[in-house]
């Protein structure tokens, strides 16, 4: 789909739903539009359920709280003081302003560095908690248990506060879905995927985290608000986590990860139970339990995208064409101009200061010392278990090392976490292939280029401008005609060239490479070779490589250091290491002819 | 050149270890192994090569049950496991080693073999680890995850030989692991199959290593196999990697 024809579907979208709106009071009884504006504002906070849940992949229980916020600093505002257009606006900006103070204070206790998934949905179940004890000892200035009723609010017909909440949930879900489609709303999806990625690919992902829940804190804040207005009642439940919890299950019956469903979802359950209510007042609970069941067992995913299935479904038999991935994205290389970066200066590109690493009592790395230049390529061997993995780590991520100090392009790295370490420019290829498994290769690129070109919040861009050498990657392991395939999808070999050329995009000045060659065809190794050549010699990045292929090594190195059981051992030529009697002996083993001896000798093993 | 004592072990009856006839596999439309066929004989070691993305670890994922057959079928020891789950095809006897996120990360290097072995003889497992990869008995209590790659890789392959499984589908042995480690797997591989007459499949890049270890070799290309031999015959190696370079 083009972008001009996915921005006019949703407009259209839009001016529908504006219009199924706009004729809602005129076609149902005023019951139903009564209970319906509450079901409008639900929706609207469980639409941010579904951000944070769906697309960022946490799991919240506390988004009643942003909702409670709204209604009871409405509440507040019209009991204690007078009802005027002011204390109107107070209230609104209360109500937002305490949401986003609450947000802050949560977002930086749940996403800030280290803390998991888990931890995370246990803070945002707690807050719904303290939340309603603390409007429980509000004694009468927060109404405690029976809460706050009987004040002025706006002079407004049932219709307008109809249109009021059903044009607010329209606007905001049409925001919604203009931003996750865009190049910036596939961070979110990004950072659920893969977080430590993202990080190592310079992005601040605890920052991103609380943006987004300070986004969902206004919306839910805002829908408070104006339901306190339209019901004039408020009550401690609104901010319970009962409610926060069937928010949750609204959104999964709905569709989690859909916008759509959720919303809908919503209004179904909400507009049903108070019918079932009314009829049934003793088993509607039991109903509703047992439909959530058999739905959550008949469809995992929810309902809309069962719904939705089935119209793509017909579609594609009539038309007899398999769907076949298309990307819509164009790749061109940058001006190499633009990426040479600033000219590499006097001092090392990278400097090891007596690094040492230790788990407890295990000493994996110790009184590493090195330094190397930029356009130097460095290759690190030694046997397995020798520390060359743990000693990427410690220069890509400030927090590893034990002791020691490293230093990068003159900065020393401290204590810096993964994305400011890229920001210093490292470039870090992990050991097993680690991309965005459910994004398409275009999309992976993209990602990894979010440091260099600020993604949109609403548009998708249609061309992704690359450095050469990860143009050069693609165009050698044939990524380019991949380019609309998921990564899940792709062969192991392509995996780690898709991963490869992520780390290129970054543009970094220092180059880790665990093994970067793994999985790939001796004529793709040393196509690969050639393009990590020529980024050292052409465009001066400093290259740390780990490899065992002691070809690939000779080939392609101007030095290599052995490691050795957490110890330096040799640093030098290739020529000078790689035939030493050491290597040899701890590493090399009888080599390829070795294996041709064995082979030649199996009759002995051989019943 | 052949040499008759390189050939595996002869069986009583010509039911082949690993029988894959017409054999078709992919993902999600996209059909990755063409109408593949195969028959190991016990105690047979074939290498399967190839360039990447022609379907050699969708073949092994397919035999496993990992992945939905699209036609074809595939039998262990005369025994039909096409339609059979992943956990029904390993209890047969079938092992697999696979290339990516194979082991319990955050389980100890002995709960990882404990889990794999299913025999009530643990010690004869051991034993077995012991005799390919000894450093790794003095690892037991080490978190898998916080051994090197190239030691998981080594743990990876222990764990299948302890295992006793009949039929070994081995993915990608040799990637990062030092040449020393490379050399001591090819003799750890033949030691076993010399001892229990285990069959293997092994998926390689590493064309020494597939040469000096298997007995035959095949190569895929683009889903079917296009090129197959005897791993003795003088022109093996020139023929494959005709095959990997094109």
């Amino acid at each position: 789909m083009t972008e001009s024809r996915r921005l006019s579907m949703l407009f259209i979208g839009f001016l529908l739903a504006a219009a199924v709106i706009g004729a809602g009071p005129y076609l149902l009884d005023t019951y139903s539009v009564n209970v319906l504006t509450r079901s409008l504002l639900y929706a609207a906070v469980a639409l941010t359920v579904d951000l944070l849940w769906g697309y960022l992949g946490i799991l919240t229980f506390g988004q009643s709280v942003f909702f409670a916020a709204g209604a009871y600093a409405a509440g507040l505002v019209f009991t204690h003081m007078d009802f005027t257009p002011g204390n109107a606006a107070l209230a609104l900006g209360l109500g937002v302003g305490g949401a986003l103070l609450t947000a802050a204070i949560v977002g930086w206790l749940a996403f800030w560095h280290g803390a998991s998934a888990l931890y995370a949905s246990v803070i945002t179940l707690v807050l719904p908690i303290v939340a309603t004890q603390l409007l429980y000892t509000g004694g009468e200035f927060t109404g405690s248990s029976s809460g706050l009723s009987g004040f002025t609010s706006f002079d407004i017909s049932m219709e307008g506060w109809f249109w009021l909440a059903g044009g607010f949930l329209v606007c905001v879900t049409t925001l919604a879905v203009l931003f996750v489609q865009s190049d910036a709303g596939r961070l979110l999806v990004a950072v659920r995927e893969n977080e430590q990625r993202c990080k190592y690919l310079g992005l601040d992902t605890s920052r991103l985290k609380i943006t987004v829940y300070l986004a969902c804190a206004v919306i839910g804040a805002v829908a408070g608000y104006l339901y306190a207005g339209y019901a004039m009642v408020v009550a401690p439940e609104l901010a319970g986590f009962v409610f926060g919890t069937e928010l949750v299950i609204w959104t999964a019956l709905g569709g989690r990860g859909t916008l759509l469903g959720p919303v809908i979802g919503t209004l179904i359950v909400d507009y049903e139970s108070a019918q079932l209510s009314g009829d049934y007042p003793f088993v509607w609970q039991l109903i509703i339990g047992v439909v959530f069941v058999l739905v959550i067992v008949a469809f995992p995913r929810g309902l809309l995208p069962v719904v939705a299935d089935v119209p793509r479904r017909l579609f594609r038999s009539f038309l007899k064409r398999p769907a076949r991935p298309v990307a819509s994205v164009r790749l061109s290389t940058l001006d190499p101009a633009l990426t040479q970066g600033e000219a590499p200066g006097d001092g090392p590109a990278l400097a090891v200061e007596g690094v040492a690493r230790r788990f407890g009592s295990l000493t994996v790395l110790d009184g590493i010392d090195f330094a190397a230049r930029a356009g130097e390529l460095v290759s690190l061997v030694g046997p397995n278990g020798a520390g060359k993995t743990t000693l990427m780590r410690c220069i890509a991520d400030g927090a590893e090392r034990s002791s020691g100090r490293i230093v990068v392009n003159g900065h020393d790295i401290g204590r810096r976490p993964p994305e400011a370490c890229v920001a210093l420019g490292v470039g870090r290829k992990f050991q097993m292939a680690n991309v965005f498994e459910t994004l398409t290769v275009a999309q992976c690129l993209q990602i990894a280029r979010v440091r260099h070109a600020r993604p949109s919040l609403w548009r998708r861009a249609g061309e992704l401008h690359l450095p050469e050498s990860a143009m050069h990657v693609i165009a050698t392991t044939g990524l380019d005609r991949q380019l609309g395939t998921p990564a899940h999808l792709l062969s192991h070999g392509m995996k780690q060239a898709l991963e490869l050329a992520m780390v290129l995009a970054l543009e970094p000045r220092v180059l880790l490479l665990d093994e970067p060659t793994a999985g790939l065809t001796k004529t793709e190794r040393m196509q690969i070779g050639a393009i990590l050549i020529d980024l050292a010699r052409r465009q001066g990045l400093c290259v740390l490589l780990v490899e065992h292929d002691l070809d690939f090594v000779r080939e392609i190195s101007s030095r290599v250091i052995v490691l050795h059981q957490g110890r330096i051992v040799l640093d030098g030529s290739v020529e000078e290491v790689v035939n030493s009697e050491l290597v040899k002996q701890v590493y090399a083993g009888s080599g390829h002819a070795g294996i041709q001896h064995q082979a030649a000798g199996r009759e002995e093993v051989t019943p | 050149m052949t040499a008759p004592a390189t050939n595996p072990p002869a069986s009583a009856n010509d039911t082949p270890a690993l029988a894959v006839e017409n054999l078709s596999s992919g993902y999600a439309g996209a059909v990755v192994v063409r109408e593949v066929s195969l028959a190991l004989q016990p105690g047979e070691i074939r290498a399967v090569l190839g360039k990447n993305g022609m379907g050699k670890s969708t073949l092994l994922k397919a035999v496993m049950g990992f992945l939905p057959k699209m036609g074809g079928v595939v039998r262990f020891e005369g025994t039909d496991a096409t339609r059979l789950p992943p956990h029904r095809i390993a209890r047969l006897g079938i092992g697999y080693v696979a290339q990516e996120k194979a082991l319990f990360q955050d389980l100890t290097v002995e709960e990882n073999l404990r889990l794999a072995v299913r025999a009530p003889d643990f010690a004869a497992a051991l034993a077995e680890v012991e005799t390919a990869f000894p450093f790794l008995l003095k690892r037991l209590r080490q978190r898998a995850g916080t051994l090197s790659g190239g030691e998981q890789k080594m743990l990876l392959m222990a764990r299948a030989l302890a295992t006793g499984a009949r039929l070994l589908l081995v993915d990608e042995i040799t990637e990062g692991l030092q040449p020393s480690v490379i050399d001591r797997l090819a003799g750890v591989i033949r030691d076993a199959r010399a001892r229990h007459g285990t069959t293997m499949l092994l998926v390689e890049q590493h064309l020494p290593f597939a040469l000096a270890v298997a007995d035959r070799w095949a190569v895929l290309d683009r889903g079917e196999f296009a090129d197959a031999g005897a791993t003795t015959e003088p022109d093996a190696h020139a023929r494959i990697l005709r095959h990997l370079s094109v």
